[in-house]
């Protein structure tokens, strides 16, 4: 504990009311997310690049900014609660809680991928999908798939999924999945073909609104910096 | 462990106990004293009414979505529980106080009924304390009201305040003046709603470009007003964007006479979100202890647009939650055998009096 780099441990102690938190993904996004936040000029302390370590807040060279690390459809969450006040989050999240509380000024441009319908090869071969008046549907987004499938005028029953989503319909838990696409190799590797896009997806800087509304002056600041540091890598 | 299943309540609904109970109460009683030194005079009006009352234009139909109906057994019509207060005091204002002067000054504190939680307002019954100031476009009445609510909450203690003004009819007029489609509409509603500027940005039509300069008025008061002024608007717009400084400039004035400079005021000239029915000024309150805000207000019409009126409403279940807490009065223990007039006394120096006896028949 006393190897931490930053010469801020008193900061540490204080609540964190007027502390800012920004919360990011863990896994995929975090990778490229990290590059950006340098760019802002934020350092998270040496734990946060540890996948082993089992901090959950992390402090920055920043005493005002600290950073929390959670799976990607709690980012949206805590940001939306005011639990953090920024978060980088998938517009996949975003458009799936659709949270009114949630701002979201920039796209960061990294994180980039789609939102697909998927079938097997051999359901995909026989489909007709004018004949549909209700699907079956495994996934992780059941908000937007409904949505997607109810402007076509067809009933969608999700199958909520947190993961793994290729494997529903070779046990026959549905014959469709809505799952993200970057490669399509996961597709291919399980016998499964891209049928239609939902949407692009990129990732965010997502705002709580309460928190711009009431400190405009700090939260401001951070989303001009997160907005130079995309232009400038553009 | 003990089956207590007895003791559910539906969701969104909750019972306060000591000592939250009586902080509402006098929380309430605080605030309704304040309107009532400006002349606001207090209204109540019933629980529940015939739907075709409560739903009338204006703030009504705003709210009808939202609200509980049951059939009443004595006429065979829809009654609905209030979801709002506004949309009554509007009633009892254009009928029972039509012949009453203008401008006309009442005050409520009401629980409403909703049949859906929001995301930060789960509680589906809550407490709405507020004013309205009927009959009168005077620029002055929307400053009264912006003030009044400020005041009201800083006597409370809430500190850290914001105050956010808002223009909600805004954005619906540039979309009028520059014949913005339906679909493009709904992209640009989208858009301000997440504050994404680099779609308007992207996007490029003249709407688009003046509603990006919009979004960047946004935010604390001297920086926004110095944007929004430099802004090349429709000039149908223009009038209408200088009254909003107007009004900031005096809100910020006011709030300095009466000692309240630490509350932030904010501009947000595309702000509608909850602002469904207003027509002018509007504005919302936050406190930065708490999510959500803790009242809003602003300026609508109703009668058919025959009558303009301001006013706001404050949310109790949120601002009981930034309550200072209640100073602990003190308690006096006494036999039941100290008499009445000894406790009057006692009670009438400021202490609370229980009365000690036993808990059987004697």
């Amino acid at each position: 504990m006393n190897n931490r780099p930053f010469a801020v441990t008193n900061i540490a102690m204080q609540s964190n009311s007027r502390k800012l938190i920004l919360a990011v993904p863990k896994g995929r996004i975090l990778k490229e997310v990290l590059p950006l936040l340098n760019a802002c000029g934020i350092e998270p302390e040496e734990a946060f690049s540890d996948e082993d370590s089992r901090l959950l807040q992390f402090r920055t060279n920043r005493p005002e900014l600290d950073i929390i690390r959670v799976r990607a459809f709690d980012v949206a969450t805590f940001v939306a609660f005011g639990g953090a006040q920024l978060g980088v989050v998938g517009k996949d999240v975003l458009d799936e809680f659709d949270y009114p509380e949630l701002y979201a000024p920039i796209d960061l441009g990294i994180g980039g991928c789609r939102l697909s319908v998927a079938m097997t090869e051999e359901a995909a071969a026989e489909d007709d999908p004018s004949r549909w008046s209700h699907v079956r549907v495994a996934t992780k987004y059941p908000n937007l798939t409904r949505k997607h499938f109810e402007a076509r005028g067809v009933q969608a029953e999700c199958i909520k999924l947190n993961g793994a989503m290729e494997i529903a319909p070779k046990l026959g838990l549905a014959r469709r999945i809505v799952d993200l696409v970057s490669s399509g190799a996961t597709l291919k590797a399980n016998g499964m073909v891209e049928m239609e896009k939902i949407m692009d997806v990129t990732s965010r800087l997502i705002v709580n609104r309460t928190a711009l509304k009431t400190r405009p002056e700090d939260v401001g600041a951070w989303i001009e910096a997160f907005r130079k540091a995309v232009n400038e890598q553009r | 462990m003990q089956d207590n299943s007895s003791a559910l309540l539906p969701s969104g609904l909750v019972d306060l106990l000591p000592p939250e109970a009586a902080a509402e109460a006098e929380a309430i009683h605080s605030l309704v004293g304040t309107f009532e030194s400006f002349g606001y005079q207090r209204v109540k009006p019933p629980l529940a009414e015939f739907e075709e009352c409560l739903f009338a234009p204006g703030p009504g139909q705003a709210v009808a979505s939202e609200t509980f109906r049951l059939m009443d057994p004595l006429s065979r019509k829809m009654m609905a529980l209030r979801s709002d207060a506004t949309p009554q005091i509007t009633r009892i204002a254009r009928s029972r106080l039509a012949s009453e002067p203008r401008p006309l000054r009442l005050a409520y504190a009401v629980e409403v009924l909703r049949v859906k939680g929001t995301q930060l307002r789960s509680e589906r019954e809550f407490l709405k304390v507020g004013c309205e100031l009927i009959g009168s476009a005077d620029m002055e009445a929307d400053i009264e009201v912006a003030v009044l609510a400020i005041s009201g909450l800083h006597r409370l203690g809430i500190r850290g305040l914001t105050i956010d003004l808002a223009l909600p009819p805004l954005v619906g007029k540039i979309y009028g003046m520059y014949a913005v489609g339906a679909e493009d509409a709904r992209a640009f509603d989208e858009a301000l709603e997440r504050r994404d500027r680099d779609f308007l940005k992207q996007h490029g039509a003249p709407a688009a470009v003046v509603l990006e300069a919009l979004l960047e008025a946004t935010g604390p008061m001297d920086r926004a007003l110095e944007r929004l002024a430099k802004i090349d608007l429709p000039e149908a717009v223009r009038g209408y964007v200088s009254a909003l400084s107007t009004i900031a400039d005096r809100v910020r004035r006011a709030l300095g006479e009466l000692g309240m400079d630490d509350v932030c005021v904010t501009v947000d000239p595309v702000e509608r979100r909850g602002f469904d029915y207003h027509t002018g000024y509007a504005f919302a309150l936050f406190s930065e202890k708490v999510r959500g805000e803790l009242g809003r207000g602003g300026r609508y019409e109703f009668a058919g647009g025959g009558e303009t009126a301001t006013g706001f409403t404050l949310y109790m279940d949120t601002l009981r939650r930034v309550l200072p807490p209640v100073a602990r009065r003190e308690i006096r223990r006494v036999d039941a055998s100290v008499s009445w007039a000894e406790i009057r006394e006692m009670q009438e120096s400021g202490a609370v009096v229980v009365r000690e006896f036993g808990k059987e028949n004697e």
